[in-house]
């Protein structure tokens, strides 16, 4: 039986860079256990196969760069200047 | 022109070409059915201009003057993109994604966006930011999800034919709730190129129809290999000439006896798959009996590998490149308060899960044993197919639900992906179709599953089984 703590919760919430509210932590945690209590099952069957069954192969392109009007893509983003997307200050000036 | 609006696209393209009707005249009924009736169905997020609609179409092709709808995680260019999120509030495609780029060249129109569940997860069309999609059926239900906009409009007669999407189910779960044929085809078939991608080893575009027919012929306008998706293995051709309305002789189907009689299975939908049997022996089918044990263990291996796939694909919504951006000082605020603000609940725990089970001290338990089971389901489907030619399964346990009947009990949710997951995780295709109703009216779909790149044999059965039954004339009234 697997149970999250809130401290474990707020840890893989961080790492996956969301806020989390106090008012949300009973929900969050009452779903996170409930998938993950079921989908441990796997552990039960789980043992390597030898044989590869996949059919798939890669299918690769010639890495050629193309030119193109970046000004599109920019105009999507929340904040631009010339050329370059633009985002709060990342390195301290001291 | 009321028989126009559950008219199939073989039938529109008979009427077009004897001019009976113009593109023009088709496009504004839709877009006048839309009107109409989506106030009430809530499937669309947008429906586009009727010219705007013809200039993006110029050529002539399999599907000209054929109106359908894309599911609104599938990118076409210059229109909106939200993935029914409130993360991507604003975004405007800048390309067109190759399935767009296929049906624009074979004439088809694109009318617009279709509702779904935030990010395709979910099974209801429930999670989306936007709106609660309506089952035509009975609007005091789910249509399915994720692809709820896609398959309800189909089902109320708006369009004849829609795209979805599914990573464990999203095409085959609503197409059986709303009594349409729903076909997920091999992994690779139709590039995924612009389809905004939720977890790319299991994601898959997929065609909502109300017959096989159509199914086949919207795929044969979207198939094609693409060297923008290193996964393609797509092939040009006509998926309409295997429909001879007779099986294949010899023909052996398995029903997957654990599938059928899985505990919480609903006995109507049991008895139906029965009967549905029944007529495929008449048909001259031969029908074994069989257990594919590993399936009872695909939705534990599909909600790890699709969390695990989710929390690294979703990283990149971080309110640096598109839509929405929390107002905060510090750049790591930013992410978290932007992730908080744009994802919902169902996005942000499957997030975390996903994190969590690929993190240093989980990963051994839940991703890595996920991965040999996953490897399992596919050798046990592999070994099946050497003595049958195709497996008959449920698509789903129970009929379409009500709304919020699953806010206490998330897992219950999840848990419709049972019967359908399998097939992505083997990347094997399959196929829903209409073969039956319960006793409150409420559409019933089994499932055909076929090795590799059976989707011929799937859709000549699918198409044969159909003409021996009328559940496909059945229409939702509004």
């Amino acid at each position: 039986m697997i149970t999250i703590t809130k401290e474990e919760l707020l840890k893989f919430a961080h790492l996956s860079r969301i806020e989390i509210q106090a008012t949300e932590i009973d929900s969050l945690l009452k779903q996170l256990n409930g998938v993950l209590n079921y989908a441990q099952r796997v552990q039960e069957i789980a043992k390597p196969i030898e044989e590869s069954l996949q059919k798939n192969r890669n299918v690769w392109r010639d890495d050629v760069i193309i030119k193109t009007n970046p000004q599109p893509l920019l105009a999507n983003a929340p904040e631009q200047e010339a050329d370059y997307f633009v985002v709060p200050v990342v390195l301290d000036n001291e | 022109m009321a028989e126009l609006a559950f008219a199939t696209i073989a039938e529109l393209k008979k009427k077009l070409e004897k001019k009976e009707i113009s593109k023009q005249e088709l496009l504004s009924y839709c877009i006048g059915r839309f009107k109409k009736h989506d106030p009430q169905i809530e499937s669309a997020l947008e429906i586009f201009d009727d010219q705007s609609v013809i200039k993006a179409s110029p050529q002539d092709g399999i599907l000209s003057g054929i109106p359908g709808i894309l599911k609104d995680n599938i990118a076409q260019k210059g229109r909106k993109l939200t993935c029914s999120s409130k993360i991507l509030q604003g975004f405007t495609a800048t390309y067109d994604a190759t399935a767009s780029h296929n049906l624009k060249k074979e004439g088809a129109l694109l009318v617009g966006r279709a509702n779904c569940d935030e990010f395709a997860m979910g099974s209801s069309g429930e999670t989306s930011a936007y709106k609660k999609t309506k089952n035509p059926w009975n609007l005091a239900r789910v249509p399915g999800g994720s692809s709820s906009g896609s398959a309800a409009a189909v089902a109320a007669g708006l369009v004849p034919w829609s795209l979805g999407s599914e990573t464990g189910g999203s095409v085959r779960l609503p197409a059986a709730f709303c009594n349409l044929v729903g076909s997920k085809p091999t992994y690779g078939l139709i590039s995924r190129y612009g389809l905004v991608a939720y977890g790319s080893s299991l994601d898959h575009i997929g065609v909502l129809t109300r017959t096989v027919y159509d199914n086949a012929l919207v795929l044969s306008a979207i198939a094609s290999p693409d060297v923008h998706d290193s996964s393609s293995r797509g092939v040009k051709k006509d998926y309409t000439k295997s429909l001879t309305e007779k099986l294949p002789n010899g023909l052996t189907i398995g029903i997957v006896d654990n599938a059928l009689h899985a505990k919480g299975m609903n006995s109507e939908i049991a008895a139906a798959i029965e009967k549905a049997i029944s007529v495929f022996e008449k048909l001259g089918a031969t029908v074994k009996r069989i257990n594919v044990p590993t399936i009872d263990y695909s939705a534990a291996t599909y909600f790890i590998v699709s969390r695990a796939e989710a929390a690294s694909n979703l990283s990149r919504f971080d309110g640096v490149r598109y839509g929405l951006r929390a107002d905060v000082d510090t750049l790591e605020q930013m992410y978290s308060k932007t992730r908080h603000n744009g994802f919902g609940t169902e996005v942000k725990t499957r997030i975390i899960v996903g994190n969590y089970v690929l993190s240093a001290g989980y990963a051994g338990q839940f991703y890595e044993k996920a991965n040999m089971v996953r490897a399992m389901i596919r050798a046990d489907f592999v070994k099946a197919f050497k003595n049958i030619d195709l497996l008959v399964m449920p698509t789903h346990s129970i009929p379409a639900f009500k709304f919020g009947e699953f806010d206490v009990d998330k897992l219950a949710m999840d848990l419709q992906d049972s019967f359908t997951c399998s097939a992505n995780l083997a990347h094997i295709p399959a196929i829903s179709v209409p073969c039956g109703f319960t006793s409150d009216k409420l559409p019933i779909g089994l499932q055909l599953v076929g090795p590799d790149f059976s989707e011929e044999l799937l859709f000549q059965v699918g198409h044969a089984y159909e003409q021996a039954t009328d559940w496909h004339k059945q229409y939702a009234s509004l």
